[in-house]
């Protein structure tokens, strides 16, 4: 088994490790749902898709949250999806905190829970994702380059951008 | 004896009823705020006007005053998140100050000089937003709003009318006419009604009146914000 998350999207996760641990006020609040994961599932999937349900249930009410989750949403996804360096976890992670502390209901000041809490537990796995380089951009600049490559007809080494210098040598 | 609070350590006497935000104002004492406007009921939405209560953030435009309150306000801390909610409500819209009319007059803009932002931080979102330039008078840029609800507030509690309402959910949030075809020229709106001329930015904006004051004698090329606030705000929440 992978983890348990703890009442639902907003609540904790909790991985194989502390299995130990109580259903309480004192340990483990919850409203008495739980979801168990087997081994088969990738905890940065699992982060991916409750934060993508969180910026889609943003009523929109307050800045933070209304902001605050879309930016989630995508830096998460820019590091999931290989985009992130160096900086970008800890950047996430402060985004978690003005989130959480300055959002002015529950789903917000929860909202950034599925990130902080595997963040604390799985860092490695996170740090696994992010490229080796000091800055990497927010997106494939290869990638954006298709649709001109496109009208240009061109498919030649030349029409090809490195994202990085690493990727030139 | 009157009934006080602390802010940062300063002793601030209140009467009952005031929000926090008021019981400051009336002491000469700036709390940064974009959808709080003291003639109109105060809304909470932009979370700029956050403090520490008895250790608890809260919005004190809304949060009543109570005897014995210890704030917080200008912290390291509440300071550097206030520029980084200013910074999401940049990357948010459209916000080219530069090529705006409202710049120099405009809030957002002097709120962000105020907080010492240098840059937007955070990636822009670059959505894509309407201008309704069909009134006679009046054109909104919606590429501009951030959504302070300030139009919606001053067209109904003072102009009687019910010109614009918010509409939509999260991030897709915007500004609406209520008209049957959902234009502004076919709403009550006149170029004189308060809701033309509340927006703290440039979303709302009366034709043909543009750069008559020129850059450079705008209202805060001269004053920050704090300054403004507290002499135009001060007598207003005495009120």
């Amino acid at each position: 088994m992978l983890g348990v998350q703890v009442g639902g999207p907003s609540g904790t996760f909790i991985s194989n490790q502390e299995l130990d641990r109580k259903l309480a006020f004192e340990d483990l609040a919850t409203g008495g749902s739980f979801i168990i994961f087997n081994s088969s599932r990738n905890i940065l999937d699992v982060a991916h898709n409750f934060t993508h349900f969180f910026a889609h249930e943003s009523c929109g009410f307050c800045t933070p949250c209304r902001v605050g989750t879309s930016l989630l949403k995508k830096q998460l996804d820019k590091i999931v999806e290989g985009h992130g360096s160096a900086g970008d976890i800890v950047a996430l992670e402060e985004l978690c905190q003005l989130v959480k502390n300055y959002s002015h209901c529950g789903l917000g000041q929860t909202a950034a829970n599925p990130v902080l809490t595997t963040l604390e537990r799985y860092l490695g796995l996170y740090e696994t994702q992010l490229k080796k380089i000091s800055f990497e951009p927010g997106f494939d600049l290869d990638g954006a380059l298709e649709t001109a490559r496109r009208m240009a007809n061109r498919y030649d080494a030349g029409a090809h951008l490195a994202q990085t210098e690493s990727e030139h040598e | 004896m009157s009934k006080t609070i602390t802010i940062d350590g300063k002793v601030i006497p209140f009467e009952e009823g005031q929000t926090i935000m008021e019981a400051a104002t009336a002491a000469g004492i700036y709390i940064p705020h974009l959808c709080h406007h003291p003639e109109f009921t105060p809304h909470g939405s932009c979370k700029l006007c956050t403090v520490k209560v008895n250790g608890r953030n809260c919005s004190s435009c809304t949060f009543p005053a109570m005897d014995g309150q210890d704030v917080l306000s200008e912290t390291e801390e509440l300071i550097n998140d206030r520029r980084k909610i200013t910074q999401m409500l940049f990357v948010e819209g459209n916000h080219l100050c530069p090529g705006c009319e409202k710049t120099g007059n405009c809030q957002l803009q002097a709120v962000g000089y105020h907080l010492n932002m240098l840059d937007d931080h955070f990636p822009l979102f670059y959505p894509d937003r309407e201008v309704d330039a069909s009134h006679s008078d009046v054109m909104v840029d919606q590429n501009r709003c951030i959504l302070c609800t300030l139009c919606v507030r001053a067209s109904q509690q003072e102009d009687g009318k019910n010109v614009f309402a918010i509409s939509g959910r999260g991030i897709n949030k915007h500004l609406i006419f209520n008209s049957e075809s959902g234009l502004l020229k076919d709403t009550d709106l006149e170029a004189a009604d308060r809701a033309a001329h509340i927006c703290p930015t440039g979303a709302i904006l009366i034709k043909r009146t543009g750069y008559q004051v020129p850059i450079g004698e705008r209202i805060y090329d001269h004053k920050e914000i704090d300054q403004v606030s507290l002499e135009t705000e001060h007598l207003k929440h005495g009120e």
